[in-house]
């Protein structure tokens, strides 16, 4: 601690805030200063410097602090581990590990240095398949893409993020990085014991700032992962899995100490930097031609607004989006995807070619005609429809069981084994139902299956 | 006028109450109902508990450049400015005895039916930091509520945070008194925390478990309606630590927060009222971490120990996509959705199968359970989302299986019904659902 320099004394405090009355040292935004007392160590982090005052928030809870301590800055921000020693470590948001394995480190890095510049972002990549049937077919995923997986409360985001790391991570054998973000502890536990059983620890570096945590935790997770994606990027050279549960969390993390700073919101409390907020953070996770950063971005909606503002925020850098509906998980029907307002920028012609960009198109005609037939039936009766339209009703009902699938991750809740199920199998299934093929057979059949089991 | 200002300020200076003795003292300038502002404390902590006008007892919720902010705890006389504020140097703590098992206790260790203070009281912090991740083992015990549309289809497990959400009069108490009655003589300790509730409905509560014999092991934690905000914004986190201490003794304890909408309410009032940014709703932005890191102390903790968690969220008008409700689903490990609808059909308890979730599922089942609750847990959707659409169809015209099907849901539906206090234990569950699977 000799390093550190006096910078001045505290002179107030509140929940997320601390004010410091500088000594006249050069202190700058995002540096950590440091204050002790009975022997616990308070650090914090720099937010505003307004002549001899600065905002600093605190990392820990300040229960114990008084007017007239002493402040010590660091001169630096806030680091994390920058080496080959991440993977199969578990570190806090601030770069912390916290696995209880050995705390020494070869070499630390900043968490806000790196930035992309233009000519460096590579944006070509191939199809990278996941094995789900419904997102292969509605929302392929590239390599280097972003994802967002949106969903309100409670329709099985976490869920479908751990079956992402199932088939992707798991069958693909690339390096990645977990960050989760105001979600619950448990998950995070039951993960690293997942990935520990599974000896797939080993290619994987956590970091961890719950909901449990301050907001300030919640808010840096984000940045400390990124750096570790970067370091395996930028230095190893390989293509990454970022996973990110929760990113709307960051955003409300950072609404949080925006209201205890007393700065002046925007609608639902969102801090008015919400745009530049978001892009720090997504603006860094893209390919180069060393490496490349795909992501799975689970995106929360908060009261099942998606046309809530920090959805609309983040959701407008993805390159595609899954949205889970509760109205669909209501029905049982699991992955509960909204396939109406999923998309991605891989469906097209030329990346997914004919067959597949047709039969889209035609699975979504019938799936709406089949949501206005729905609304009819409630008053006539399913006897009263046109042969045409009783076709339409029956196969996309058997469409909609179709595209449920046992996952690996929840076989606890089905009881059934997991199922991959390649692209292939996929389009011929669905031209199959389609064209008639399957009309006699009772649509429970096709409820929770794999490919449809052919003779 | 300058003279006058100077003057009353000189008067003021010599009014200003002074003691001679080791603690600081300041004094009130301003009260805001149960906010006030005190000058002259220049040294208390963060969170320091203070002796208001030798009489009552706050806490410092925010220290400023000239003055500090203090939430009044409890109020015996009346508060005027100038009161003198007495600094303690020790941090605002609750006080518990483990002789209130049995009672219902206030978070200041004092029986709420006899007002009388416990003897053997120690002090507790009024939160501990959550539980680590790594000091976390995975939650796959089950906890029996004997209700078997819950130990079936939506489990609930040792360690487990699971919400129970409804409209009002649907059966949300009960459903928690029922879990609490069913553990009886299984070694499970009970913490049922009241927020805000009247002083008849926490009686009410009482005497149903007394009744039952359920108080042997349960404590009541009640904070009433008129009891001051800042002790009902506190009352579930110390409930919290007071579980927290019986599980580092290697005990199971099942605490019921009953409800979380109204510590939300009285959350926002205090925040309104002190002069935080509004949010959503009129929600404080950290609105969410109050409730998550409150919700967060459930879990299954390494050394055998075990907290779960049954929060209770009132709704209107059986709407779950609300503010609060969708933030609190978003912490639970599940939800039991009681439905006005089915309470009416008759239905009870009145569990509405489609929106409820359990996201430990299967994981807190035995392994015969989990087998067949995923089975009736599969048809029993598919049952109610086929009966709305062919509720207008001619039975006989629709082909067997499906005629099957539908006749095996209405089966199942109406074995999920089950009267208050009339638990069915695992073998129960078992013997009564597998028949209608088996020749199949």
């Amino acid at each position: 601690m000799d390093q550190n320099q006096f910078a001045g004394k505290i002179i107030e405090v509140s929940d997320l805030t601390v004010t410091v009355l500088l000594a006249g040292g050069k202190v700058k935004n995002k540096d950590i200063m440091i204050t002790r007392k009975d022997d616990r160590e308070y650090p914090m982090e720099v937010s505003e410097v307004t002549g001899s005052l600065a905002r600093c928030i605190p990392l820990v809870n300040v229960a114990g602090l008084t007017k007239g301590l002493d402040v010590y800055s660091t001169g630096q921000p806030l680091t994390i581990e920058y080496s080959d020693r991440i993977l199969g470590r578990v570190y806090d948001s601030y770069g912390r590990p916290i696995d209880e394995k050995p705390a020494d480190s070869e070499n630390v890095r900043n968490v806000y240095a790196r930035n992309l510049q233009m000519p460096e972002i590579n944006i070509d990549g191939e199809p990278l398949w996941t094995g789900i049937k419904v997102l292969d077919f509605f929302a392929p995923m590239q390599k280097g893409f972003k994802m967002g997986l949106l969903g309100g409360a409670g329709v099985g985001k976490t869920v479908l993020i751990k079956e992402l790391i199932h088939n992707v991570y798991t069958r693909g054998g690339s390096n990645s990085v977990f960050v989760g973000v105001g979600e619950r502890s448990r998950e995070g536990q039951e993960l690293y014991q997942e990935m520990q059983e599974s000896d797939l620890l080993d290619k994987m570096a956590m970091v961890f700032g719950q909901m449990g945590d301050n907001s300030v935790a919640r808010s840096k997770a984000v940045f400390s992962g990124l750096t570790l994606a970067e370091y395996l990027r930028d230095e190893k050279g390989q293509d990454v899995l970022l996973f990110v549960d929760n990113i709307y969390r960051y955003v409300q993390a950072v609404s949080e100490i925006n209201a205890e700073m007393n700065r002046m919101p925007i609608e639902s409390g969102y801090p008015a930097t919400i745009e530049s907020d978001v892009s720090t953070v997504e603006e860094r996770i893209n390919s180069t031609d060393k490496g490349s950063i795909t992501s799975f971005q689970a995106i929360y909606i908060p009261a099942d607004d998606i046309t809530d503002e920090a959805v609309q925020v983040i959701s407008s850098h993805l390159d595609g989006q899954i949205v889970l509906d509760r109205k669909v998980a209501e029905k049982g029907l699991y992955p509960a995807i909204n396939v109406f307002q999923t998309h991605s920028n891989m469906m097209e012609i030329d990346k997914v070619g004919e067959r597949h960009y047709r039969l889209v198109n035609e699975v979504i005609r019938y799936l709406s005609r089949y949501e206005e037939l729905e609304e009819i039936i409630a008053v006539l009766g399913v006897d009263e429809l046109s042969q045409a339209d009783f076709d339409i009703f029956n196969r996309s009902r058997k469409l909609r069981q179709y595209f449920t699938q046992p996952m690996f991750v929840a076989e606890n809740f089905t009881d059934i084994p997991g199922e991959y199920v390649k692209i292939d199998s996929v389009l011929d299934d669905v031209e199959d139902i389609l064209n008639g093929v399957f009309d006699e057979v009772d649509e429970s059949h096709f409820s929770f299956i794999g490919a449809i089991p052919r003779e | 006028m300058e003279q006058y200002i100077q003057d009353m300020i000189e008067q003021k200076k010599q009014m200003r109450p002074t003691a001679e003795n080791m603690r600081e003292v300041g004094c009130v300038v301003s009260v805001q109902g149960y906010i006030l502002e005190v000058n002259g404390l220049d040294h208390v902590m963060f969170n320091e508990r203070v002796i208001i006008g030798r009489h009552s007892e706050g806490y410092v919720n925010n220290i400023r450049r000239s003055s500090v902010m203090v939430a009044v705890t409890s109020q015996v006389g009346d508060i005027y400015v100038d009161d003198e504020v007495e600094a303690t140097g020790e941090i605002f703590k609750a006080a518990y005895s483990e002789q209130s098992i049995g009672h219902i206790v206030d978070i200041f260790g004092r029986d709420r039916l006899v007002g009388q203070v416990f003897e053997n009281l120690e002090y507790l912090p009024t939160e501990n930091p959550t539980t680590p991740i790594m000091d976390r083992t995975a939650v796959n015990r089950p906890l029996e509520t004997g209700i078997a549309g819950i130990d079936l289809i939506y489990p609930i497990g040792k360690g487990q945070r699971q919400l129970i959400v409804g409209d009002k009069k649907t059966g949300k108490s009960q459903l928690c008194l029922d879990a609490i009655v069913n553990q009886k003589g299984k070694d499970v300790m009970c913490i049922y925390i009241t927020i805000g509730k009247t002083k008849k409905n926490v009686k009410e509560v009482y005497a149903e478990l007394a009744r039952r014999g359920a108080m042997e092991y349960t404590l009541i934690l009640a904070a009433v309606n008129d009891d001051l905000p800042p002790v009902i914004h506190l009352t579930p986190y110390v409930g919290l630590t007071i579980a927290e201490k019986y599980m580092m003794q290697g005990k199971d304890v099942l605490v019921v927060i009953d409800d979380l909408k109204r510590h939300a309410d009285n959350y926002r009032e205090i925040s309104l009222l002190v002069g935080k940014v509004p949010g959503r709703d009129a929600y404080p932005p950290d609105i969410f971490y109050t409730h998550s890191r409150m919700l967060e102390k459930g879990c299954q903790h390494k050394c055998g120990g075990s907290i779960t968690i049954l929060p209770i969220v009132e709704t209107k008008g059986g709407d779950i996509t609300g503010y609060i409700t969708t933030n609190i689903i978003s912490i639970t490990d599940g939800q039991i959705v009681l439905s006005k609808k089915a309470f009416d059909q008759n239905q009870k308890p009145a569990i509405n199968y489609g929106l409820s979730v359990s996201r430990l599922g299967g994981a807190v089942q035995t392994p015969a359970v989990k087998k067949l609750g995923a089975r009736v847990r599969r048809e029993l959707l598919s049952y109610l989302e086929t009966r709305e659409v062919y509720q207008l169809s001619n039975m006989d015209e629709m082909g067997p299986e499906l005629q099957a099907r539908i006749k095996r849901g209405e089966q199942v539906l109406a074995g999920l019904c089950q009267y208050k206090y009339s638990p069915m234990s695992e073998e129960t569950i078992l013997e009564k659902f597998r028949p209608l699977y088996e020749n199949r």
